[in-house]
Parts: C-alpha cells; structure tokens; sequence
C-alpha cells in the first residue's frame, strides 16, 4: 500500500487514514482503515494483543505504535483515531465512541445483511439490534454475573489444559454433552474439576459448557428483540463449537435468527470505531466548507488528525 | 507406630492431619487441589506425614541433645533444605513434561527460550528456599507459575517467541506435573540430600533423621471430608460431612465455642454448635463465589500479589473504598479499573475485604446469630485484614465476644476428620487388631 504517500491533510474528496483500537478487558485490537468516502472502506491493517495482566494502557501504546510502523505509517498521517471499549484512557485518541455504536457499525461492515449482533466479550455479553444504516435500535447487556462470559470459558479451558483455539474444534467432537447449569465464572472450575475426575471428556464437557452459554445468548437476543442475520462479534467469535450451539439453540427455540460470524468479528469495535472516527472528519470537513473557511479544507480538518 | 488420618478435600487445598494414639497431632500436610483428587489425597498425606516425621526427629533430638534449642534451628534448616529438594525434583518434571510437549512443530528459538526460563528458575531455587526467604505460596503451582510468568514476559520481550505461546505451554504443562505422582513425599531421600548441604550437622541430628526415616507409620484408620469427599477412594462410613467435622474440629481446638464460622475456597459456612461439638444449624453460601476465599484469591492473582500478602497490605488502609462489584470476576476488572484511576492498592484491598465479611455476617445472622465463644476458622481466617473487619462488624451487631482463631485452622475440617477416624479406630477396639494398612506403600510409590 502507498500510505507513506499521505501528507497529514486530508481533503473531503480524496481517502482518509483512520485509526480506531478497542480496549477490551482481556485484549486490545487495532484496525487500521483507509475510508475511501463513498461509503466503501479498505482494511489496511488489523491486530489483536491479549492484555494477560499487563498495564492495558502500555499494551495498547506499545501494539499501536507496532501497527502503525507495519503499516508504514505516522500518527499525523491519521484522520482520526477512534476508540472504544475501555480506550478513554487512550490518551493519544482524537476521540472515543461507545461500545453499542462501534460494534453495530463494525458489524455491519463486516457484514452489510447483519440486523442484530451479539458481541461476546470477555466479561459482558451485548446484543444489539440496528437498521441497514448501523443505527442502534435496541440491545441488551449482562451484568452483575460473570457466569457463561469469555472469563468463564477461559477459565476452564485453563482448567482443562486447552488453548482457546482448541476450544471450538474440540466441541464439535462431542457425543454426549455433559449438561451444566450456568454458574459462577469461578466456582465452575471445580465443577470442571468434578466433571473430569468423573471421567466425562473433555469435548464432552466444552460442549455442555457451550450449550449453557448458547441458552443464555439466545435468552438475551430473543429479549433484545434480534431477528434475521445476527453477527457475532467479539472474543469468542472465533469459537466455532459455540457458533454451532448457538445455531442449534436458535433452531430448537424457533427463533427467527441465523447466527454468522466473520473471519475479522473480533476487530467489529475497532473497525467501527474507525469508521465513525472518518465519518465525523467528513461531518466536520463539509461544515467547515459550508461555513466558509473556504480556502483550507485541508487545514480545518488536519486538527483533527493532530 | 499406629495413627489416625483426616483428610480435607477442598476444592482449592487439601488437608490431611495425622494423629498419634494418643490422640495428639503428629503432623499437618496441605496441597493445593488439582482435577485428579486421589493424588491431591496422596499429596496431602504425605506432606502430613513428612510433618509427622519431623515432629519425631524434634522429639528424638530434644531427648538426645542437651542443646535442644540449636537443634530446633538446625530442624528449621532441614526443614527448608527439604522443602528446597522438593521444588527441585517437582522442577525436574516440570522440564521434562514442557520439553514433550514441545516435541513435534515447534520452533527451535521457543525450545531454547523455555530452556532459558527452566534454567533460570533452577538457579533461583536456592536463594528461594533460604531461611529468611519469602515466597509466594507454599504450592508448587502458585510458586513456579508466578516465578515463570515473570521470566517468560522478560524472555518474551526480546525474543521472537511470544508471550502467549509461552504461558499457554505452562498452563497445560503444569496440569500434567500436578496430576501425576511425585516423589516429593519421600522423607528419607530428599531429609539425606538436605542433610548433606548443612555445613555442620551434628551428629545426632543425622541419627536421628536415619532413624525416623526407618520408623513404620501405620495407618490405622483414615476418614475423608470436604467438598470432594465423594470421590475420595474410602468405603462409605469413612466419609464425613464437612459441616460436621468443622464443628468437631473447632471444638477440639476452642472446647467453648458455639459459633464457627469458615470461610473456605469456594464455600462460607456458618455453623452453631452445642458444648459437645455437634452441629445445631448451619447455613453455606450459594453457588457465587462472592464472599469466599476464592474471592480473595482472584484478586490477588490479579494483583500479581501472593494470596498471603493482601491482608497485611489491606492493613495499611486508611481510606478503604466501597466495591460496588458482587460477582469475583467483575470485583477483579472494577480493581483493575480504580487502580488505573489512581485509587491506592491498600484502600482498594480493604474495601473488597469488607465485602467479603459483610456476606460471611449475613449468613451468621441465618443460621442463628453469633453466640460466645465464636471461632473464625478456613483460610481466610489467616488474613488479618478479614479479621479485622470482622471483629468490628461483630461488636457493632452483637457486642463484645471471645473471638477464637488458631495459626492452624485450615486444617479444622481435617482435624475434625481425623477425630472421626480415631473415634473409629477406637470403636472397632483395634489397638493391633492387623486391619491398619501401612503408609509404605503411598511413600514407595512415589520413591521411584
């Protein structure tokens, strides 16, 4: 890519550089984005780091810093950079858009016939409902319980000596799930615990761990009024024995929702942080022109990336 | 000689107590709990029994050596010195486990990076284990977990293999080094190799451990309780509630106690007892593991502290902050957050302790009140943050009591265990009746 080419001004016509980096409680993700302002966009750049512990402020300095210099490009050479999640403490963004916002957007662009999305982070579940214009309808959150939350799963699979990535496979080689309720995020490592010296599989445990989730998901999409294409984005996207127990849990409920995820779901907050990010240099470039400092487009709006 | 055996199955340690014939305890052994519990059993076991052993070489040395009191600090060297070859040989497996797992696909630069950390931790184990020393946890997990996350995001930061590959590797090694037997309970070989680095052990000290490392410990009776006490490889009528043996241990430890209250791993238990130290009422948490030691534990783990550090740190507090947080894991996130907002550690920690005892009283007020004398007993009762708090709420809402806690109350539901087990042996009236099965077979085992 040419981004080396961009000078820090960023005409209204012409593509912008977008930034936006989603401070997750257990990973940071970046996207780097280049709006071509027709309402089409080009992924430059995406990454993921996991915190594990570590000060998220220095991560997310230190993994944007990475991106930007993989991408061959300068902070002046940004439009905007947007965050969500927990990014306020970002103290090098241009501004912050909350998680509701970004996840719809990001979804949508990932997926334009998405209507609902149900983003599963590591400490809260959303589901979200929007229009064709990422225009948030309604949603729905937990809260007070950390049980059936990414926590929760990645606490057993500790538990279980599993990476996440064997999470999802492992599940689909279940024969006979091992039913669990919904429990506490970490009293259930001792039920798993319970589970294994009892001798019940380790696929056999994901699975029921993953259908006590998928019920609980479904609980919050049918109440959060979700129908048609939903998208699942967040951490636990990736996991394809939960995207299966969810299908399955919808089928069983009849409910009108078709589960789908994305190779980039994770990156949803970040991307739509980015595009939101572009969309309000645009807004403000055009009032600008309309309020007649006609001589600098440029000018005006490289405040905005400064 | 004969003894009696209680084990505590916790759901985060086990415990096992030994007692003589007498009654008396011989020795205190505790392991942290891990999926296979016959092993978790075995473990705890045979540290009670390297306790126990112990407690005879300070009794064969106080009758042979008229300066006993040299010899006790020559014992407390032993005893670290041992401690130190334990760790050592748990190392040693610890390495071979990793580098299998490592066999096939992976890089040459992870191989040589996990060396390095291995090496390193080896390096350190003496300056770990010397007198004086403070360490982390008493568990191998917790001790060479905290120490190689440490080396690991060191190593991490100047090599291509990442963090994460690393810690993965360790989280699914160190299942497959806790669960399978160690030789760590082999009192005779690794007291040898301890002895063999005091400078000047006198002699009767060397005969001594020879001569107790020969004695037969017999197992005459063994009784198991706990959280997984119905796992445990015992006939039926050797398995006892946990609520009745924390009752019965608490009164053997504090005769005129009437309300314990426990506050274990993953349970709080509130129990009143009568003067014989049976069991009137109890009340037990529900499945949340707010309110627990467990509790106390995530958070530490999130502090990167040692579970042990955060009471005397909450200690320090003058300001404590109110947590709003219920559930353990959103207590760990709403810390993490207030501490990037600047909140001080120590105001932080008494606040989530607070929290904890205002759910352990209103348990205590559903299993009938708090009736003098009250005892405090599990984990938690260690951590003086906890006490304190508690000690406060209970004079503002009962008044002034007699507040019992013994340095050893983790073990209470083993103690009360072991008193059902000698309870049994008695009744059976087996003084050599030849049904006691020998400890010989548990320590071989793991001599190999």
């Amino acid at each position: 890519m040419s981004a080396g080419a961009r000078q820090g001004s960023h005409p209204v016509s012409s593509a912008l550089c977008v930034a936006g980096i989603d401070v997750g409680s257990s990973a940071v993700k970046v996207a780097l984005l280049e709006d071509t302002g027709e309402g089409a966009a080009r992924v430059l750049l995406t990454r993921c780091e996991r915190i594990r512990r570590r000060d998220c402020q220095k991560v997310a300095d230190d993994l944007f810093g990475d991106c930007l210099s993989q991408a061959g490009l300068a902070r002046e050479d940004l439009a905007y950079i947007a965050t969500t999640g927990e990014g306020e403490m970002v103290p090098f963004r241009t501004g912050h858009f909350y998680g509701m916002t970004t996840h719809a957007r990001g979804g949508l662009f990932l997926d334009p016939e998405a209507r609902s999305i149900l983003d599963i982070g590591a400490l809260h579940t959303r589901g979200i409902v929007m229009d064709h214009r990422a225009r948030v309808l309604g949603y729905r959150m937990t809260s007070q319980c950390a049980s059936g939350s990414g926590q929760f799963l990645e606490n057993i699979s500790r538990y279980l000596g599993i990476t996440l990535d064997e999470i999802g496979p492992l599940s689909k080689q279940a024969t006979k799930p091992e039913t669990c309720s919904s429990i506490c995020a970490v009293l259930a490592e001792t039920d798993v615990i319970n589970m294994v010296s009892r001798g019940v599989s380790t696929p056999n445990i994901i699975k029921g761990i993953h259908e006590s989730m998928a019920g609980r998901y479904l609980r919050l999409l049918v109440s959060s009024s979700a129908r048609g294409v939903t998208l699942v984005t967040g951490g636990l996207a990736a996991d394809i024995g939960l995207l299966a127990a969810l299908q399955e849990a919808a089928e069983a409920e009849k409910a009108p929702i078709q589960i789908r995820a994305h190779r980039d779901s994770v990156f949803a907050g970040a991307l739509g942080a980015s595009l939101w990010g572009a969309y309000r240099v645009r807004k403000l470039a055009a009032r600008r022109m309309v309020f007649g400092q006609g001589d600098g487009t440029t000018t005006a709006v490289a405040g905005a990336g400064a | 000689m004969k003894c009696c055996v209680g084990i505590d199955l916790g759901s985060t340690t086990t415990k096992a107590v030994i007692l003589a014939e007498s009654g008396a305890i011989l020795g205190r052994g505790i392991t942290n709990s891990r999926s296979n519990y016959k092993i978790a059993c075995d473990v705890a076991l045979s540290e009670g029994l390297i306790g126990a052993r112990f407690a005879l070489v300070a009794s064969a040395l106080e009758g042979s050596d008229p300066a006993a009191g040299s010899g006790r600090a020559l014992l407390a060297e032993l005893e670290h010195g041992l401690r130190e070859q334990q760790y050592r040989s748990q190392l040693r497996v610890l390495s071979e486990v990793m580098h299998r797992f490592m066999a096939e696909g992976d890089s040459d630069a992870l191989r040589e990076v996990v060396g390095e950390i291995l090496a390193a931790m080896e390096r350190g184990a003496a300056e770990l284990f010397r007198s004086g020393a403070s360490r982390k946890s008493d568990f191998f997990r917790d001790l060479a977990g905290s120490i190689y996350l440490r080396l690991a995001e060191e190593a991490a930061k100047t090599s291509p293999v990442g963090f994460d590959r690393l810690v993965g590797l360790f989280d699914k090694a160190i299942l497959d080094v806790e669960n399978r037997p160690t030789d760590a309970g082999n009192f005779g070989r690794h007291a040898r190799a301890a002895l063999s680095r005091l400078p000047e052990a006198p002699a009767a000290l060397t005969r001594a451990v020879e001569e107790v490392a020969e004695v037969t410990l017999d197992l005459a009776c063994t009784v198991g309780t706990g959280y997984g006490r119905a796992t445990l490889p015992f006939p039926k009528e050797q398995i006892r509630s946990e609520i009745l043996c924390h009752g019965l241990g608490a009164h053997a430890m504090f005769p005129g106690t009437r309300t314990v209250l426990d506050i274990g791993g993953q349970d709080t238990k509130a129990i009143q007892v009568d003067a014989e130290g049976i069991v009137i009422s109890f009340q037990m948490n529900d499945r949340c593991a707010a309110g627990c030691g467990r509790y106390l534990g995530y958070i530490a783990d999130e502090m990167n502290l040692g579970v042990q550090e955060l009471g005397p740190m909450a200690c320090r507090s003058s300001r404590p902050v109110r947590i709003n947080s219920t559930c353990t894991v959103f207590a760990g996130a709403e810390l993490r957050e207030r501490l990037s907002l600047g909140e001080k550690r120590e105001d932080i920690l008494a606040g989530l302790h607070r929290a904890i005892i205002l759910r352990a009283l209103s348990l205590l007020a559903r299993s009938g009140g708090v009736s003098d004398e009250f005892t405090f007993t599990g984990g938690v009762a260690k951590n003086p943050a906890a006490v304190r708090a508690l000690r406060g709420l209970i004079i503002d809402n009962y008044g002034e009591m007699t507040l019992n806690i013994s340095p050893d109350s983790i073990y209470t539901g083993a103690l009360g265990a072991a008193l059902f087990a000698r309870r049994e042996w008695l009744r059976r009236g087996s003084p050599g009746s030849g049904e006691a099965t020998s400890d010989r077979g548990a320590e071989g085992g793991r001599a190999a």
